[in-house]
C-alpha cells in the first residue's frame, strides 16, 4: 500500500519528486518530476513541472514539458502546455496540447538534450517553418491571375516577372509564427 | 481515506503542503506541513521540520516536529529535534533527542 505514492486533492508539493517508484497526482506539484516508474495525472491533478518518467499518463492539467521513455497518453480531459517526447505518444479526442509532439526515436538520449537544446529544438522546427510554405501557396493563385492579366494587357512580362517575386508573403507570416512561439513562451 | 501518501520508493526535495492525512515512507527533505494526521512511516527518512495535527511517528525525523493536537513516537522511531504539541507520548523502544514543549 505504502508502495503507491499519491499527492491527495488537497496537497501541494513544490520542490523536486524523484525515485524509482509510481506516482499518481490527484493534487498540484510545482517543480521537477523525475521518476523510474509510472506517472499518472488525474483530472483534478495540476502540474507545474518538467516530467521525466517512463510511463505518462494525463488526465488533468500540466504545463511544462513531457518526456517518457514509453509512453505518453493524454486521456480526454488532458490539457498540456510544453513538449511532448516519447517513443510512443497517444492523444485521445478531448484532450488539449499546445506543444511540440515528437513521437518515435528512442526517448532515453531525451532529458539532457531536450533541456540542453532547447533553442535549438525551436529553430530545428523546420516542419513547423513548413507552414509558412504552405500559406504561401495562397497568396501565388491571387498573384499569378493577375500577372497573367498584366501580361496579357502589356509585353513588360520581366517587369511581371520580378512582380510575381516581390511580395513572398513569408515575412508577416514568420512573425506570426515567431509572435505564436514567443506566446507559447 | 484518500490523502497524500508518499511511497517508499519516492522522494521528495522541497515542501509538502497538505490539507488531507498524509502518510509518509519515503524520503522528504525540505518541509512538511500538515492539517489532519501526519504519519511517518517505518523506514522514511524526514529532514525537514513538520507540522499537522496529529503526529504519529514510526520511522526517523530530523527536524523541528510541531503539532495542533499530539505527536506519539512509537517503537523504532528515531526523532532529532524539537516538539511542541499538546500531548507528547514516546513509546519503549523511540529514540529521541531534543526539547519538549508542551504548553504546561
Amino acid at each position: 500500500m505504502t508502495d503507491v505514492t499519491v499527492i491527495g486533492q488537497g496537497t501541494t508539493v513544490r520542490g523536486r519528486v524523484s525515485g524509482a517508484a509510481s506516482l499518481e497526482i490527484q493534487g498540484h506539484v510545482d517543480g521537477e518530476i523525475s521518476i523510474e516508474g509510472e506517472l499518472t495525472i488525474e483530472r483534478d491533478g495540476l502540474v507545474s513541472a518538467n516530467v521525466d518518467a517512463r510511463v505518462i499518463i494525463v488526465r488533468g492539467a500540466v504545463k511544462g514539458d513531457l518526456v517518457a521513455h514509453d509512453l505518453v497518453s493524454l486521456e480526454a480531459g488532458a490539457r498540456v502546455v510544453g513538449d511532448l517526447k516519447a517513443p510512443r505518444i497517444a492523444i485521445a479526442q478531448g484532450a488539449l496540447v499546445r506543444g511540440q509532439v515528437q513521437a518515435g526515436g528512442g526517448g532515453s538520449s531525451s532529458k539532457l538534450t531536450s533541456r540542453a537544446s532547447k533553442p535549438a529544438m525551436r529553430v530545428e522546427s523546420a516542419p513547423r517553418a513548413a507552414t509558412p510554405a504552405r500559406s504561401e501557396v495562397k497568396p501565388a493563385p491571387r498573384t499569378v491571375p493577375s500577372v497573367l492579366a498584366g501580361a496579357r494587357g502589356t509585353n513588360g512580362s520581366s517587369a511581371h516577372a520580378s512582380e510575381r517575386k516581390a511580395p513572398p508573403p513569408v515575412v508577416p507570416v514568420l512573425k506570426k509564427v515567431k509572435g505564436a512561439i514567443a506566446k507559447r513562451r | 481515506m484518500a490523502g497524500t501518501v508518499i511511497g517508499s520508493g519516492i522522494s521528495i526535495e522541497g515542501e509538502i503542503t497538505s490539507d488531507d492525512d498524509l502518510v509518509i515512507s519515503g524520503s522528504v527533505r525540505g518541509k512538511v506541513i500538515g492539517k489532519e494526521n501526519v504519519t511517518i512511516e517505518q523506514g522514511a527518512s524526514v529532514e525537514a521540520d513538520v507540522s499537522g495535527g496529529t503526529l504519529t511517528v514510526q520511522g526517523s525525523i530530523t527536524g523541528n516536529i510541531n503539532a495542533a493536537d499530539r505527536v506519539d513516537l512509537q517503537t523504532g522511531a528515531r526523532v532529532i529535534g524539537n516538539v511542541r504539541a499538546a500531548r507528547f507520548t514516546i513509546a519503549d523502544g523511540a529514540q529521541f533527542k531534543g526539547n519538549v514543549d508542551m504548553d504546561v
